[in-house]
């Protein structure tokens, strides 16, 4: 027995495999990146989608209802890596869209006790979190350090995108940064599921 | 030297020149589009045509309509804009002058 998403690709809703569906995404997130730096990237994106849902259609019958991880493989190689249609545009591309390391703070709302802000400046300085939250009790209690708690949270985005957890750890955003990220969200999930 | 990526880069080239090609035809959807590239085998993984029709769009040489479809959501079919049909006419000059200029060489 296995969980199955439903999901809606190019206007089609389909049920999808939990591994299936974990491949997919982390092949779309990758595309997403690989187009950033592109005018009109969501139209190529939902074009490719489209596109995408359109070979699904054509692996389901009556007695197939369920996308699977091979139909995704399958699929994908069919679409082409981003790696692959970068080669086709010559061997520039990659750096094109990967931007250099990009650094600023956020709060890192993954791993949070209030608001995450000491878990955005843990994550900027590279330092340890609870060393960061030691010197916050600290202020607290000589009576700035809510204040401050309070400014940080308000000025400090949080950190939604994988792009933006990136750039909250400084490491340049390209495809293997947000492959390893990408990866690691999942398996966090997977554990949170498992227990 | 790397044959595969000289014929990738030889294979993108053309692309663009292939996609108005086909569309000068008549109106298609991509997955036609896509059929027909495929058969003529000047591409290879279906991804690379997608942000060269939006270019290509971007760039006024193709226009789009949204058509009703019977087995879906409603598809895009691209066409030829007025200025596209120029272009791809100064296009097929210079292929035609590509292709003598190769043959001029390799008959000499």
């Amino acid at each position: 027995m296995k969980i199955t998403v439903s999901i809606n690709l190019g206007g089609y809703s389909f049920n999808i495999d939990e591994d299936a569906y974990a491949e997919l995404k982390r092949y779309l997130k990758n595309l997403e990146l690989h187009f950033a730096g592109e005018e009109s990237s969501s139209e190529i994106l939902s074009d490719i989608e489209s596109r995408m849902s359109e070979l699904f259609r054509s692996k389901l019958t009556t007695y197939k209802q369920v996308i699977n991880i091979d139909d995704v493989r399958q699929v994908e190689s069919v679409m082409g890596t981003p790696e692959d249609i970068s080669d086709n545009e010559g061997p520039s591309a990659r750096d094109k869209f990967s931007s250099p390391g990009y650094h600023r703070m956020y709060r890192d709302t993954d791993h949070r006790v209030i608001g995450g802000v000491c878990a955005g400046i843990a994550a900027y300085w590279n330092t340890e979190l609870w060393l960061v939250r030691v010197i916050f009790f600290v202020l607290a209690m000589m009576g700035v350090g809510i204040l401050i708690y309070l400014i940080l949270y308000i000025v400090l985005p949080e950190a939604r995108t994988t792009a933006e957890k990136i750039a909250m750890k400084g490491n340049p955003v390209n495809i293997h940064n947000i492959k390893d990220s990408v990866k690691q969200e999942f398996d966090t999930v997977r554990k949170n599921m498992k227990l | 030297m790397d044959l595969e990526n000289n014929k990738a880069q030889m294979r993108k080239g053309i692309l663009e020149y292939c996609i108005l090609s086909v569309l000068s035809r008549n109106s298609c959807y991509a997955s036609d589009i896509i059929k027909e590239l495929k058969e003529a085998e000047v591409i290879v993984v279906e991804g690379t045509l997608y942000p060269l029709l939006t270019r290509q769009k971007n760039a006024g040489l193709l226009s789009y309509r949204w058509e009703e479809s019977q087995q879906g959501p409603p598809r895009k079919y691209y066409e030829l804009t007025d200025e596209g049909r120029k272009y791809l006419i100064d296009l097929d000059k210079s292929w035609q002058e590509l292709v003598e200029s190769v043959n001029l060489i390799r008959t000499r």
